[in-house]
């Protein structure tokens, strides 16, 4: 579950990093991830793979829209970083997500289908670890995405733009370097990640409107966990979280496996607030 | 000078005197001879009314965003229902505990998180409200899980509620004044414009944040009992995340910042609220669009716009 | 027998991940002096200030304010004991009006009502902007917001004024009003630490002067000797910038 978890906070440790903002409707890319590919599978008898493509193109598709829409006006003109943006951003994406969740609800109703799997379902058992092949493939995927995505960061010209205006907006874009297409750029990414992430446990998963909310909270725990900004950081306390909180899960109790994250994340933000590796963003 | 009018302070009695104005009309709804349905949302509306303050305080007034409201209803309303379930305390023990225990738990949250810089503010309340509720919703043994718990109530008659509610909305918006009117209203409303500079100014930011953070949360306690004594019934759908959504659609499109927006639009919004339910179950999708295009092009909500057409159609004095 | 200086820094650095960006600094400055503190961009200027005023905590070393430490408090403490700081890029409360803007600045450093009240009044007329008082500070021009971000600093007058590039990107008419100010408040014993880059300015108003590079002291002394220092001109003009 850790790798899942890894996707879908990646993308949201970029826009902080970015834009110093928290999107609360990542967790709607998950869900309209997941609906994409069970509703395109399903409905439109696509092949799966395919369905898969889809759903992240619909990801990113959903990032860009979202960024181009309402996110600009934040920082368009290098000099109005106001104060007031942080606010504006936590009630439009929260606005967002509510609007989008029950947008879904009520246009395509919480049917109680299932996306079909990406191969069919065998459970094979390693040691005490029961699995079955749609979370192997799954899994596999992600991590190709994982490796694929750092490659991406370090080494593409885009990557390294990313980068860039990561660190210092204002100078990069002295720099040539456009900040606002980076920013449409990280959003398409972060936007595909979570798509992804949905699409991948569609078939595991009966798909409802709101599926998104509890990844959404993982992530945002995750991303406290790793350190805001910082995408390795995201990557290595997603494993960690997802890999804790199975142990508890079997060993401790399943009901309050969710609980689990809150104590993480309220034990983090009193010991090291700044994540495993994050920069300083504490209060003196 | 018309320009003094600008000051805050002025700005605030002239915003408390609207909320007065308000609820004076609203006093003389009920003799309209409404059923007692109508009479119960109303007193709803009065409840959102409530928590809508608390969270202007602590969003409009000090810039904090939380997304733990409803949770601290939620959670108000259960210390009360948990007393008098399990131990039979009564209401006159029970509403203070909810009110004490909702401020030190929000005061608990509250100095964890609000030392830090950055959103976790907004993370965290939203990951404690919702890990509240379900937690509450599991525990099956103690708190009888989703099917709610009962309490006692407060009076018989609705029409003395409506007035017992709007009483409440009157003292909690005229303490809320005193607060601000002081220099420690003052001191809040800087740390929401800059936080850093207020501390560079000799603010202790931490410290009025988390006072902040304490009393709304407390307000939000209190509410959430009183409703439980109105409704005899509170459940962890109380804590829902779609209410805190309500909640801050009831601030934002009703005016973020002042006294009478939130109550305004918490009526406003709970009214229209019940009526789209029966048109078709759209009202958070109808909301939350409000929400993005009132955040977006009109920042001072319904509210502001209301005060913005009142000064262009007053005539101009010359003093 | 010296006298306790104001303020006295006693080799402070700081490190951000692999760059020193203040190295074993150290100086004091006395009661009543305008100390202009210079050197070319990233010599650790600015890291200094922040070190004085609060935002950041030197990783060794301590400082002094009238032979008391306060190496590790926050800002509001320190406003509070009479370190103001005033920021490079103007931080002003813009919705509220700028006459609250100065009442709540006295106000947060203990001053009652009326005392504010009085006081606010007066600096409004010493700084021009009565026109604008009760407009919302974030309506202000860019100059006003200066003017008042300075009004607010001195509602309660500090031990110390720690100004931060205050001339930078200023209209030469406020630069003027801002160091008339600066000047009229030192006659009156109001000891200053200015961060500039303008040598003019630097020049006319600075008794002393302290010039840093690569997050060391290069040379101190006063004004007209540290501008003629081949070190210090070798650091602007050519030398190992950041």
């Amino acid at each position: 579950m850790g790798l899942f978890y890894a996707l879908m906070a990646v993308g949201l440790s970029m826009i902080f990093g970015i834009l110093r903002i928290v999107n609360f409707a990542h967790g709607e890319f998950f869900m309209v991830g997941a609906y994409a590919y069970a509703l395109t599978a399903m409905k439109l008898g696509i092949n799966p793979w395919f369905a898969l493509l889809l759903a992240a193109a619909g990801g990113a598709f959903l990032g860009v829209t979202i960024e181009k829409l309402l996110m600009r006006p934040l920082y368009q003109g290098y000099q109005s970083w106001s104060i007031v943006k942080d606010e504006y951003a936590v009630v439009v994406t929260f606005a967002l997500s509510l609007f989008l969740i029950h947008f879904v609800d009520k246009v395509i109703g919480p049917s109680p289908f299932m996306g079909p799997s990406l191969v069919s379902t065998q459970r094979i058992a390693i040691g005490p670890i029961m699995l079955n092949g749609q979370k192997i493939i799954a899994a596999g995927i992600s991590i190709s995405l994982l490796c694929g995505l750092a490659l991406f960061i370090k080494k593409s010209l885009w990557g390294r733009q990313i980068q860039a205006v990561a660190q210092n907006r204002f100078g990069s874009s002295l720099a040539g370097i456009d900040p606002v297409r980076t920013t449409s750029i990280i959003f398409a990414i972060s936007g595909m990640l979570a798509a992804l992430s949905g699409a991948l446990l569609a078939p595991l998963m009966n798909p409802a409107p709101d599926i998104g909310s509890f990844p959404a909270i993982k992530s945002f725990i995750i991303v406290v966990l790793g350190g805001m900004g910082s995408i390795w950081g995201s990557m290595i306390a997603a494993l960690l979280l997802g890999v804790s909180e199975s142990f508890f899960a079997v060993y401790v109790s399943y009901d309050y496996r969710d609980a689990f994250g809150l104590f993480v994340l309220i034990a983090v933000l009193i010991l090291r607030p700044q994540g495993l590796a994050g920069q300083k963003g504490r209060q003196s | 000078m018309s320009q003094m009018e600008n000051l805050w302070s002025r700005k605030l009695s002239r915003d408390l005197k609207c909320l007065f104005i308000l609820c004076a009309l609203m006093c003389l709804v009920p003799l309209f001879d409404l059923s007692p349905y109508t009479l119960g949302i109303l007193i709803i509306g009065f409840y959102f009314a409530l928590i809508a303050l608390a969270w202007n305080l602590l969003a409009g007034f000090t810039g904090q965003f939380s997304m733990a409201p409803a949770a601290f209803a939620m959670i108000g309303g259960y210390i009360t229902a948990l007393l008098s379930y399990h131990l039979s305390v009564s209401l006159w023990i029970g509403i203070p505990a909810a009110v004490f225990g909702s401020a030190l738990l929000g005061f608990l949250l509250g100095a964890t998180v609000l030392r830090l810089k950055g959103p976790y503010l907004s993370l965290t309340t939203l990951a404690f409200a919702e890990i509240a509720r379900v937690f509450i919703g599991n525990s099956h043994e103690f708190t009888r899980g989703d099917q709610g718990l009962n309490l006692p109530t407060l009076m018989e008659s609705r029409i003395a509620y409506y007035y017992f509610f709007l009483l409440l909305v009157v003292l909690v918006g005229w303490l809320i004044f005193l607060l601000m009117r002081s220099k420690y209203g003052g001191y809040l409303l800087a740390i929401r414009d800059d936080a850093e500079a207020a501390e560079s100014r000799g603010i202790p930011v931490v410290r009025f944040k988390l006072l902040a953070f304490t009393i709304s949360s407390a307000i939000c306690g209190f509410a959430g009992c009183m409703y439980g004594t109105f409704s005899q019934l509170v459940s962890p759908e109380m804590g829902l995340i779609q209410q805190t959504g309500l909640i801050i659609s009831m601030v934002v499109i009703g005016g973020i910042g002042s006294l009478t927006g939130p109550v305004l639009g918490a009526l406003l919004v709970y009214l229209s609220s019940e009526w789209l339910r029966d048109v078709g179950n759209i009202q958070l999708i109808v909301f939350a669009m409000l929400v993005i295009i009132f955040a977006r092009f009109f920042r001072t909500g319904l509210w502001g716009i209301c005060l913005s057409l009142y000064a262009r159609l007053k005539p101009v004095k010359n003093n | 027998m010296k006298t306790e200086p104001l303020l006295r820094v006693d080799s402070i650095s700081k490190r951000f991940g692999g760059n020193q960006a203040v190295d074993h600094v150290s100086f004091e400055v006395p009661q009543g002096i305008i100390l202009g503190l210079i050197g070319p961009n990233g010599s650790g200027k600015t890291t200094v200030l922040n070190m004085l005023s609060g935002e950041l905590f030197p990783d060794e070393g301590s400082t002094y304010l009238e032979g008391r430490s306060i190496t590790r408090l926050s800002p509001s403490q320190l406003a509070h004991l009479g370190v103001i700081r005033m920021f490079q890029m103007t931080r002003v409360f813009i919705r509220l009006s700028a006459f609250d803007n100065l009442l709540i600045s006295g106000r947060a450093l203990g001053l009652s009502a009326a005392e504010a009240e009085t006081r606010a009044q007066s600096l409004v007329k010493e700084l021009t902007l009565e026109q604008v008082q009760f407009l919302d500070a974030g309506q202000l021009s860019g100059g006003q917001k200066k003017l008042l971000e300075f009004g607010m600093c001195f509602m309660c007058p500090p031990k110390i004024a720690l100004l931060d590039e205050p001339f930078a990107a200023v209209h030469p008419v406020m630069r003027e009003t801002m160091a008339e100010f600066i000047r009229t408040r030192n006659q009156n014993g109001q000891t200053f630490l200015l961060v500039s880059h303008d040598m003019p300015i630097v020049k006319s108003l600075c008794h002393e002067s302290i010039c840093m590079n690569t997050g060391r002291i290069i040379s101190q002394g006063s004004t007209r000797l540290v501008l003629e220092d081949p070190n210090v001109i070798e650091a602007y003009l050519g030398g190992d910038h950041v």
